[in-house]
C-alpha cells in the first residue's frame, strides 16, 4: 500500500507535467519536449528568489510560476509562432533544440553541481491506517487534483476554455469569428509552462535540483499523455498516475534498474492493443 | 464478372449503402450515378477493401473479394483511380506511375542494393511502360513535373494513369472528369472508350457530367440513399421518373443552400 | 560560384573521394582527427538509416541510438567473446541488430505520429538499462573491450576500410531509395490509401524500413566498436538519438546529401565547443532552430533551390491553370 501511495506522488507529478503538454498539443498542435528544460529553469528561477534573495517558499513559488508565464509566452511568440503550419518533425526537432538551449544555458548559469530544495510543507509523515504521507506528499496530491480540475473547468465550461477549443478545432474559422488565435496560443504556452514549472518544484524536493531533474520527468510525462491518448485532459493525469505506481511497483518487486524498461514494455502492449491509447476514443474509418 | 450481392455498410447509425446487388458484365462500361452521398464512393471502398460491408458478398470472376486485404485486390486485377486523386504529392508523375507498377517488379533487396544489371534493366522497361501510358493521356510533356505542381485535371490524369499501368482486367474510374474543363472532358471519354475497345478493359466508372456516362456507359445504376432506385441503358435511366425526381431534390436543395 | 560547382555531382564526389583519401596526411595521423573523422562517418551512415526511415517512408523513430549500443555491443560479444574476426563479426552485428529492428518494426506497424515517437524512444531509453544491467553478456557498468582487426595491423589501414565500408554503404542506400523498394516507402510516407490500392501491403514494407534502417545503424555501431575497440552503456544515449533526427531534418529529409551534411555539421561543432559542454548544447541547439525557421527543407534546399532554376524549361506556367468546371447535376 505503502508503495501504490509513493507511486502515486510520482504519479501526479507526471500527470501535471503530461497536462501541460496535453494542453499545448490540444490547443496548438504542438509537442513540446522542451516543457521539461522549461521546467527546470523555472525551477532554478525559484531557488534563486529563495536562496538569494531570501523571499518565502510562497512568494518565490508564485514568483517563479509569473517567470513561467512569461518563458512559455515568449518561447511561443518568439519561435513556435513561426513554425504554426510547419512539418510536425520540424516542430518537434525544433523543440528538441530548445530543449539543448535551456539545458546548456542553465548549466552556464547555476552549473552542474545538485543542491538540494526545500519542499513546500515541512513536518513529521502522518499516519492514515497503514500508509504514512508526509505534509509534502499530501500538498503535491492535493495541488494537482485542484490544478487538474481548474483547468477541466476552465477547458470545458469558460469563455477562454471555448475559444481554446475553437481555436484547436478550426483556426481560420475562429479567426473569423474575432477570437485572437495567436494570442490564445500563446496563453496556452503560458499555461502549460506555468504547469511544468509547478512539477518542476515538485520535483526538485525528492531528486535535488539539477539541469537533469527534469529529463526523466518529461519523458514519462510524454508516455503518460500517449498513454491517455494525448488529447485528454484526464488521460493525461490517469496516464501518469497509472505509470508513478507502476513505475514504483517494479522497482520494489523486481528490479529498480529495470523500471523503466518495464514501464515503456507496459506502454507498448497497452499502444499495441490500442493504438490510440486508453482515452483516446474509438478508431473511426478513414473516409477515402 | 463482378457482383454485388445484397451489400449493406454501416458507419455508426448512418447507413451508407443498403442492399445493394448489381453485376457487371465482362467488357462493358458500367456506371453509377447518384447524388451526392449517395453512396457511390463507399461501393468503391467496398470493392477496394478499405471498407468491410455488414453484411453481403462481393464477387469477382467467382470469387468473394471479402476475404481479401486491400493490397491483395490489385493482383485480383482490379485497379482504381480517387474521387480526391489520391497522388504521391512529392513524387514527380513518372515517379507515381513507376509505383504504380509496384505488383509486377521485383523488389528483392539485394539485387536493388547492388543495382546489379537485371535491375537496371527492370527499370528501363518500367519506364518505357511509363511512357506509354503517359502517351495514351497525353502528359508526355509533364514526366519530370512533381505532381502537386500540377492543376486538378492533370492530376485526375495522373490518377487514371496509375490505375491503368498494370493493365487491371476491371477498372474502377471515381469522377474521373470532375475539375476538368471540357476539352479535357472530351479527352478523358475517348480514352474510357479506348479503354474498353482496344485494352478490353471492363469499367466500372462513377461520374456527374451525364453527358460523359450517356456517352460512354453501357448500362448504368442509379443510386440515393445508398439504395438503387433505377437500372438499365442510359437512355432507360434518363426517363426514369424516379430518377428524375431524385436529382431534382438535389438540385433544389443546393438552391437552397445558397 | 562555390555552390553551382558543388551541383556538378561527379565532380563533388570526386572531390570528397580524394579529401577522404589524403585525409590521414592532412591531419599529419593525428589520430584525435582520425576518430573524428570515424564518428562522422558513423553519424552519415546512421542517420542515412534514420533519413531511410523518416524522410522516406514517415515512419518516426526517436531512438536511434539504441541501434548503435546494439551495434557496438554485438562486434564486442562477437569478436572478443565469440571470438570471430572481422569480416564476419561486423555484418553479424548488422543482421543482430536487424533482428531488433524487426521486433521494434512489429509493433511499430499499428502505431503513428506521436505514439510511435514513444514506443522507439522507449527502446532507445530502455538499452542503455538493459546493458547496464545483463552483467553476464555486457560486462554492465564496466563495458566490453572489442578485439581489433589483427589483419589491418594499424589503425592507419582500418581507417580506409572503414571509410570504404562507408562509401559501400552510402551507395547502398541510395540504390535502394531509387528503387521500387523506395518508391513503396515513399508511397506509404505520401498515401497509405493510394499505396494499397496499387498494391503495396503497408504491415511488411514498414517493418522492412525498420529492418534496413537498423542493420545499418548496427554496422555503424560495429565500426564504432571496432574503432574505439570498447563499448560502454552510454556511449550512445538518448540525447545521441536526439541528435541524429535533429541532423536529418536540418541537413534535409528523404535526401542522401542532406543526411551526410547533417551529420559532419552536428559531428564538427563539438570540435569548437567542447571546452565546454553545455556550449556545445547552445550552438546545436541554436543552430538547430535557425536552420528550421529559415531553411525548413534543410540545408540540402540551398542547393536543390540553384539546381531547379537550371532545369526548370521555360513556358510551363499554364500548367498552374485550374481546368474549371465542376459537377453539373443535369440529367
Ligand atoms: N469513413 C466514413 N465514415 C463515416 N461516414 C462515411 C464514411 N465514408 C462515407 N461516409 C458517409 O456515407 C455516405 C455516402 O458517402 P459516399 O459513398 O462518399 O457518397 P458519394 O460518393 O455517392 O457522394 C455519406 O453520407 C458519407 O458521409
Ligand atoms: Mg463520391
Amino acid at each position: 500500500m505503502q508503495i501504490i501511495v509513493s507511486g502515486l506522488i510520482f504519479g501526479c507529478i507526471y500527470g501535471l507535467a503530461a497536462l501541460g503538454l496535453v494542453l499545448i498539443y490540444k490547443t496548438t498542435d504542438l509537442v513540446n519536449f522542451a516543457q521539461g528544460e522549461m521546467a527546470m529553469v523555472t525551477t532554478f528561477v525559484s531557488f534563486t528568489f529563495l536562496s538569494q534573495f531570501e523571499m518565502g517558499y510562497t512568494t518565490s513559488f508564485l514568483l517563479a510560476l509569473l517567470f513561467a508565464a512569461v518563458f512559455g509566452a515568449i518561447v511561443h511568440q518568439g519561435i513556435m509562432k513561426r513554425l504554426q503550419s510547419a512539418p510536425p518533425l520540424n516542430q518537434l526537432v525544433v523543440t528538441l533544440g530548445l530543449f539543448m538551449v535551456f539545458n546548456g544555458l542553465a548549466g552556464l548559469i547555476w552549473g552542474h553541481k545538485p543542491a538540494g530544495y526545500p519542499q513546500a510543507i515541512k513536518g513529521d509523515s502522518i499516519k492514515m491506517g497503514s500508509v504514512f504521507f508526509t505534509p509534502n506528499e499530501i500538498f503535491v496530491m492535493g495541488i494537482t487534483l485542484t490544478l487538474m480540475l481548474i483547468f477541466f473547468v476552465i477547458f470545458r465550461y469558460t469563455k477562454v476554455g471555448l475559444a481554446m477549443r475553437a481555436s484547436a478545432q478550426d483556426i481560420k474559422a475562429s479567426q473569423l469569428m474575432g477570437i485572437k488565435v495567436t494570442n490564445v496560443f500563446t496563453a496556452t504556452w503560458a499555461v502549460g509552462a506555468i504547469l511544468g514549472g509547478v512539477a518542476g518544484m515538485m520535483t526538485a524536493p525528492i531528486t535535488f535540483l539539477d539541469t537533469h531533474m527534469m529529463f526523466d520527468v518529461l519523458i514519462m510525462a510524454f508516455a503518460a499523455a500517449v498513454l491517455g491518448g494525448f488529447l485528454s485532459l484526464p488521460g493525461a493525469v490517469v496516464g501518469g498516475l497509472i505509470i508513478g505506481v507502476f513505475e514504483n511497483l517494479i522497482a520494489f518487486y523486481l528490479s529498480p534498474e529495470l523500471k523503466l524498461v518495464y514501464t515503456f514494455l507496459l506502454i507498448i502492449i497497452v499502444l499495441y492493443i490500442r493504438p490510440q491509447g486508453i482515452f483516446g476514443g474509438t478508431q473511426s474509418v478513414k473516409k477515402v | 464478372m463482378l457482383t454485388f450481392n445484397d451489400i449493406t455498410v454501416q458507419f455508426g447509425g448512418l447507413t451508407a449503402v443498403n442492399s445493394l446487388s448489381f453485376e457487371v458484365p465482362k467488357g462493358q462500361i458500367y456506371s453509377i450515378i447518384g447524388p451526392n452521398g449517395a453512396g457511390k464512393t463507399t461501393v468503391f471502398n467496398c470493392i477496394s477493401r478499405f471498407y468491410t460491408p455488414s453484411k453481403g458478398s462481393i464477387l469477382f470472376n467467382g470469387e468473394d473479394l471479402i476475404k481479401y486485404k486491400p493490397h491483395q485486390i490489385i493482383n485480383k486485377g482490379i485497379a482504381r483511380s480517387f474521387q480526391n486523386v489520391e497522388l504521391f504529392t512529392k513524387m514527380t508523375v513518372m515517379e507515381n506511375l513507376l509505383t504504380g507498377l509496384h505488383p509486377l517488379l521485383k523488389k528483392n533487396i539485394f539485387p536493388i542494393a547492388l543495382n546489379l544489371p537485371s535491375v537496371k534493366r527492370m527499370e528501363k522497361d518500367a519506364r518505357d511502360q511509363a511512357y506509354e501510358v503517359m502517351d495514351l493521356l497525353n502528359i508526355t510533356d509533364l514526366a519530370n513535373e512533381k505532381v502537386s505542381n500540377l492543376s486538378f485535371g492533370f492530376q485526375k490524369m495522373v490518377d487514371i494513369g496509375r490505375a491503368m499501368i498494370v493493365n487491371p482486367q476491371l477498372i474502377l474510374l471515381d469522377e474521373p472528369v470532375a475539375g476538368m474543363n471540357p476539352i479535357e472532358t472530351e479527352k478523358i471519354s475517348e480514352l474510357i472508350l479506348r479503354l474498353k475497345n482496344e485494352l478490353g478493359y471492363t469499367v466500372l466508372l462513377i461520374e456527374h457530367d451525364m453527358s460523359l456516362v450517356m456517352k460512354v456507359s453501357d448500362a448504368v445504376t442509379v443510386m440515393n440513399f445508398g439504395k438503387k432506385i433505377s437500372e438499365g441503358t442510359p437512355a432507360e435511366v434518363q426517363n426514369d421518373p424516379v430518377v428524375i425526381e431524385a436529382y431534382l431534390g438535389e438540385v433544389e436543395t443546393h438552391v437552397a443552400a445558397k | 560560384m562555390i555552390l553551382k560547382l558543388l551541383e556538378n555531382k561527379r565532380l563533388t564526389i570526386g572531390l570528397l573521394v580524394v579529401f577522404m583519401l589524403i585525409y590521414p596526411f592532412l591531419v599529419g595521423n593525428s589520430n584525435y582527427f582520425m576518430t573524428l573523422f570515424v564518428i562522422t562517418c558513423i553519424y552519415a551512415i546512421t542517420s542515412m538509416s534514420l533519413n531511410l526511415l523518416i524522410g522516406y517512408g514517415g515512419q518516426i523513430s526517436v531512438g536511434h541510438a539504441g541501434f548503435l549500443t546494439v551495434g557496438g555491443y554485438s562486434v564486442a560479444i562477437l569478436s572478443s567473446t565469440v571470438g570471430l574476426p572481422f569480416f564476419l563479426a561486423l555484418p553479424l552485428a548488422g543482421i543482430m541488430t536487424g533482428s531488433i529492428g524487426l521486433l521494434i518494426g512489429l509493433p511499430a506497424v499499428r502505431l503513428k505520429g506521436h505514439f510511435l515517437a514513444v514506443a522507439t524512444l522507449g527502446f532507445g531509453l530502455s538499452i542503455p538499462q538493459i546493458v547496464l544491467n545483463w552483467d553476464g553478456l555486457t560486462g554492465g557498468y564496466s563495458g566490453l573491450a572489442v578485439t581489433k582487426p589483427l589483419m589491418f595491423g594499424s589503425d592507419f589501414s582500418l581507417f580506409y576500410v572503414f571509410v570504404v565500408i562507408t562509401v559501400i554503404i552510402t551507395w547502398l542506400i541510395q540504390n535502394i531509395v531509387k528503387s521500387s523498394l523506395g518508391r513503396a516507402f515513399i508511397a506509404i510516407r505520401d498515401s497509405e490509401v493510394a499505396a494499397q490500392a496499387i498494391g503495396i501491403n503497408i504491415s511488411f514494407y514498414k517493418t522492412t524500413m525498420f529492418v534496413i534502417s537498423s542493420f545499418f545503424t548496427g554496422i555503424a555501431g560495429g565500426i564504432y566498436g571496432y574503432w574505439v575497440g570498447f563499448v560502454s552503456p552510454n556511449d550512445f544515449i538518448i540525447t545521441n538519438s536526439f541528435l541524429v533526427l535533429a541532423m536529418i531534418v536540418v541537413g534535409g529529409l528523404a535526401s542522401i546529401p542532406g543526411s551526410i551534411i547533417g551529420a559532419v555539421l552536428f559531428s564538427v561543432i563539438p570540435h569548437f565547443t567542447d571546452s565546454y559542454i553545455g556550449i556545445t548544447n547552445i550552438v546545436i541547439g541554436i543552430a538547430v532552430v535557425l536552420i528550421i525557421l529559415f531553411k525548413p527543407d534543410g540545408i540540402v534546399s540551398l542547393f536543390k533551390m540553384n539546381k531547379q532554376k537550371l532545369v526548370k524549361p521555360a513556358g510551363k506556367g499554364e500548367l498552374l491553370v485550374q481546368g474549371g468546371e465542376k459537377e453539373n447535376a443535369n440529367i
